[in-house]
């Protein structure tokens, strides 16, 4: 994306210019940490389970997690509010200049930041590089890897097969993924708004994230279209986008203390 | 050592030898791509040739292109609405297989001709409503029997496409050539 620098303060402030097009806003007060976006989110996009083992080397693979955090010394420990974590889908990302091979571009229709999963060869370059972390490599085949296959009944079994989204493709050993704020959700949307001849209605479609919360703390549309629900609630007072000092000028606001 | 073969080589015997040799990783390397090339075989010789020219629409059975992602393989009983009030259907040999699968109700089990490459998300409908015609991927079909795939679906062939469709609007043409449209 093309931003003008003269429109950036020094904290590079957030210019209507350089708002995007899909956003989120994360209410941390009303989120309980419950884990359901983890899981929904690894149904809907074929995250791999990576077994005991490889998590014990921090291969784990999610899109979104949900971060704690604790204030204080040991007998005043108090736990600040949770905090998930997903791809903040930065206006100006710093895990795309390093990829050496273009696998990681900025999509300028979607204002998004993608990965091709097939001109991706696995420098992790862009994971080292991104500030919140939010990066997963894959390290095997989990999927059809039979070293790493449940057995049962002396047989193996992969995890899910039978469960695989049709709309997402299956990562192969080698690759890195990230969250795509549902695009396969956000293109169906949009086909499907095509082919009765309107616009895509506020609300019509959500993540699978925001779609599991129990407690509605996590709203996504449009942050362009000033009338949606995800724009107002950015914009309301508290809303805190992370590591905005590093002007990334990310997607996602996060609500706190409101 | 060495020049010993190659003295053998030089002989009139020798030079027969490497021209069977040459002749042979040709031949199986011709074969080979040949083999690629090849329509699968189908559990009926189904000819498109007279089912288009009989003005059957191509969406007729394949009503999936026009709604979604997948245009689909009709099932038996579409095959049979129509061919059940055929006399050619109890003479025709080629047909059995199809009056059989009727009365035992067992599926036929038809060979995908045309696969969409890895790592790529394609979807019909957009093209049909886009205005693209069948045969500007899949060919004339008034021409081929058995179904048969005369384009090799590379990205460059998608990308053309979308490019002169998209002609001076910038908007489409930044919507067609994004990663994110088909890569996801």
């Amino acid at each position: 994306m093309k931003t003008d620098l003269n429109m950036m303060g020094a904290k590079g402030a957030i210019v209507e210019e350089a708002e995007g097009k899909w956003g989120m806003v994360i209410d941390q007060d009303i989120c309980t940490g419950c884990q359901a976006c983890v899981a929904a989110c690894a149904m809907e996009n074929n995250i791999s389970f990576v077994g005991e083992e490889d998590a014990g080397y921090g291969r784990t693979q999610h899109w979104i997690r949900i971060e704690r955090f604790w204030e204080g010394e040991y007998p005043e420990v108090k736990m600040t509010p949770n905090q998930p974590m997903l791809c903040q889908q930065c206006g100006q990302a710093p895990c795309e200049p390093v990829c050496p091979v273009f696998a990681t571009p900025h999509s300028n229709a979607e204002q998004l930041n993608l990965q091709v999963y097939n001109r991706c060869v696995g420098t992790r370059y862009c994971a080292n590089n991104c500030p919140y972390q939010v990066r997963s490599f894959n390290w095997r085949d989990y999927h059809i890897d039979r070293f790493h296959a449940n057995k049962v009944d002396g047989k193996s079994v992969y995890s899910f097969h039978n469960q695989f989204n049709p709309d997402v493709t299956v990562r192969r050993r080698g690759v890195m993924e990230k969250c795509t704020f549902c695009i396969q959700r956000i293109h169906k949307a949009q086909d499907t708004a095509k082919s009765e001849g309107r616009e895509v209605v506020d609300g019509e479609f959500t993540t699978a994230c925001a779609q599991a919360c129990p407690a509605n703390a996590i709203t996504f549309g449009r942050v362009d279209d000033h009338e949606s629900l995800v724009s107002q609630l950015s914009h309301q007072k508290g809303g805190v986008k992370h590591l905005e000092e590093l002007n990334t000028l990310p997607r996602v606001t996060y609500l706190k203390g409101g | 050592m060495i020049k010993r073969i190659f003295d053998w080589l030089i002989q009139p015997l020798g030079l027969i030898a490497v021209g069977i040799g040459f002749l042979a990783v040709f031949s199986l390397a011709a074969y080979g791509i040949n083999s690629t090339q090849l329509a699968p075989t189908q559990p009926i010789e189904f000819p498109h040739d007279k089912h288009v020219n009989a003005s059957i629409q191509c969406l007729y059975c394949h009503p999936g292109a026009a709604k979604g992602p997948a245009a689909g393989i009709p099932a038996q009983s579409k095959c049979w609405g129509c061919h059940q009030q055929m006399e050619i259907t109890e003479t025709s040999e080629l047909l059995a297989p199809l009056k059989e699968a009727v009365e035992s109700n067992t599926p036929i089990k038809w060979v995908p001709v045309v696969m969409v490459p890895d790592f790529v998300q394609f979807n019909h409908r957009a093209h049909v409503a886009g205005g693209q015609n069948c045969e500007n991927c899949h060919g004339d079909m008034t021409k081929v029997t058995v179904a048969e795939n005369p384009q090799v679906f590379n990205m460059g062939f998608c990308l053309n496409c979308h490019i002169k469709s998209a002609g001076d609007d910038h908007e489409k043409l930044v919507k067609l050539t994004d990663c994110g449209t088909c890569h996801y």
